[in-house]
């Protein structure tokens, strides 16, 4: 009925059938299997869906799989390649940010979109790049501490 | 007749004058008085055909003409309530004297018009009569609908009756006095009626014809985008030139360079008009994302066209309270530019900028590109503030995009803030949007 849809995510090319109005995250968890996105309020408001389209943070839970042929998309599986995201997950853990983890995978591909294209953000930067991650956990000083440690070891 | 009698005669005389003058100059033109050529009755047109169905369809059934006509005459929005079987009607247009519901235009014979003869429907759409004799309130478009030829109103009538009967009553109305007088309508109906059939223009190519037709009889477009007059009928004097509907301002649509279509290309409104976006343009929400879902999209690419051809003639309205340039891009760091709205920028990076992005141009989707949209450079921001409150969801040929409704997780005050922010940022002169007028706009949207 439809014709097969292909992705290129993480530098693999995917070729699946899926109605073109499907949300990328759907794609992502339920016919890729690639569970490591999360669902969380559905309505782009939470971010724990947070994956990179051509390098920017976008939720992956409004957003039609249809909008997304021909772009590049990196998800959490893929981000720790990315000289930015190798920075953020070795800080993540450096600083324990994580307590009960759902929407960390969100929280990383954010804050690596955000070193991508500001190396050293001050808390302005972060505000603005990280407002719309929400953690029910209020791991946000760890998450503040842990971009500016990824951001100055960059430097090193 | 002694003097006292003639000085009283005298009074009346001029009275009845000066208000047969001053329902005149309420009254102004009519819709299509702007074009001012040769009319001929509609059997004396030799050019073409401006009425009835596109030429793929002129063989079809009277039903399935009834079908294309009715979505091109778009009586399924107002007749339907969201949730509720279509055209059983319900839905409630939040006035400022009441609130009034639509009818039930399924054939059910006891809730909706399933006793309805030839005549009684075209009573009811060309001339606002119900079957009871009871007077339509304008509500129902029966003065653009006048325009319909008796075949397709009737063939109207026919696809309705083609579909299942649904029984369903719509609530009472609830208008105040002197508002809740039906029989007063009929003096309006008087003034502001043309009760005339379509009358093609021979000045004018087919092709203007038959968009007049589409734009006028059918598609009812000026009932949103022109002003209205003290009888709270169209005032064609500024035809198209925009005004406040359900509590969306529609825009100006008239031919004016800075604030109507002038500036946009034939490509530009095809693609609007049948897609509800054009690149740099926007995206059609609330009362016109619904005209293009169930109405404008399911016409022919010639009707389209037709429909362009005839908004181009429309001259051109200004309108004084729109930036003549909307702006450009904003720049890519939140750091730079506009910033008068704390509270707002924190909204926006917490709720707007993962699908918007700060610059105005949507990391996600074209049809999410706030820049250059006459929403973000509207200095009322009338049309931010509802979309903010009701959300979107636009149908496309490449799948559907959404904005979530934030009328419930913010307050009224944040989502002036909000707006404010927005129409500092992405448009041309920033809205100064309190919770007051959010909490009225609140309140106009029909539901």
């Amino acid at each position: 009925m439809h014709m097969a849809t292909v992705l290129t995510i993480n530098g693999e090319t995917k070729s699946f059938d899926a109605p073109p109005d499907m949300p990328l995250l759907w794609v992502l968890r339920d016919i890729l299997g690639m569970t490591g996105t999360k669902f969380g309020c559905g309505i782009a408001q939470c971010g724990a869906c947070t994956v990179h389209v051509d390098g920017k943070a976008v939720r992956s839970c409004v957003l039609p799989v249809s909008a997304v042929e021909n772009r590049t998309v990196t998800t959490i599986e893929a981000v720790g390649s990315t000289p930015a995201g190798a920075k953020v997950q070795k800080a993540w853990l450096e600083a324990e940010v994580i307590q009960c983890g759902y929407c960390q995978s969100g929280q990383i591909m954010a804050a690596a979109a955000l070193l991508a294209t500001t190396p050293n953000p001050d808390d302005s930067d972060i505000d603005a790049a990280m407002a719309g991650n929400i953690c029910r956990c209020g791991t946000y000083v760890r998450i503040r501490e842990a971009i500016k440690q990824a951001a100055n070891g960059r430097q090193s | 007749m002694s003097g006292k009698m003639r000085i009283f005669a005298g009074i009346v005389v001029i009275a009845i004058v000066a208000a047969a003058l001053g329902v005149f100059i309420i009254r102004g033109p009519g819709p299509l008085d702007f074009a001012g050529g040769t009319k001929v009755a509609l059997a004396d047109y030799r050019a073409g055909k401006p009425t009835g169905v596109p030429a793929k369809l002129e063989k079809a059934g009277i039903v399935e003409r009834g079908e294309y006509l009715t979505k091109a005459a778009d009586c399924m929005v107002c007749h339907t309530k969201p949730g509720e079987k279509e055209y059983s009607g319900g839905l409630a247009f939040k006035l400022p004297f009441g609130t009034l519901y639509s009818t039930n235009i399924t054939p059910d014979k006891d809730t909706g018009i399933g006793n309805y003869s030839d005549q009684d429907f075209l009573n009811a759409v060309q001339h606002g009569k119900r079957r009871d004799g009871a007077r339509l309130y304008p509500a129902m478009p029966y003065t653009s609908y006048t325009f319909m030829t008796d075949e397709d109103v009737l063939a109207v009538k026919a696809y309705l009756f083609s579909l299942p009967a649904v029984r369903a009553k719509a609530p009472d109305n609830t208008l105040s006095f002197p508002f809740n007088q039906r029989w007063a309508m009929t003096f309006w109906s008087a003034v502001f009626n043309p009760d005339t059939r379509f009358a093609p223009d021979t000045s004018k190519s087919p092709e203007w014809n038959r968009g007049a037709y589409l734009a006028e009889a059918l598609a009812h477009c000026g009932e949103c985008h022109t002003p209205r007059n003290l009888g709270f009928a169209l005032d064609n004097r500024r035809k198209f030139a925009g005004a406040i509907t359900a509590g969306w301002r529609a825009f100006n649509i008239s031919s004016d360079k800075a604030t109507g279509l002038g500036n946009w290309s034939d490509q530009d409104l095809i693609s609007y008009l049948s897609l509800g976006h054009a690149p740099g343009h926007g995206s059609a929400s609330g009362p016109m994302g619904e005209a293009v879902d169930n109405s404008l999209s399911k016409l022919a690419p010639e009707d389209i066209s037709s429909i362009v051809a005839y908004l181009r003639s429309v001259p051109p309205q200004p309108s004084p309270n729109l930036p003549a340039t909307t702006a450009p891009v904003a720049p890519a760091s939140h750091r730079d530019g506009v910033t008068a709205d704390a509270r707002g920028k924190q909204v926006f990076a917490s709720a707007c900028a993962s699908c918007h992005g700060w610059s105005g141009e949507s990391p996600v989707s074209p049809m999410a590109t706030l820049t250059g949209t006459w929403a973000v450079n509207d200095p009322a921001a009338t049309n931010v503030a509802q979309i903010v409150l009701s959300g979107t969801k636009r149908h496309t040929p490449d799948g559907a995009l959404s904005m979530p409704a934030f009328g419930h997780a913010y307050t009224d005050d944040e989502i002036a803030a909000v707006a404010n922010y927005v129409t500092a940022r992405f448009g041309a002169k920033g809205s100064k949007l309190t919770a007051k007028d959010v909490a009225e706009l609140r309140g106009q949207t029909a539901e």
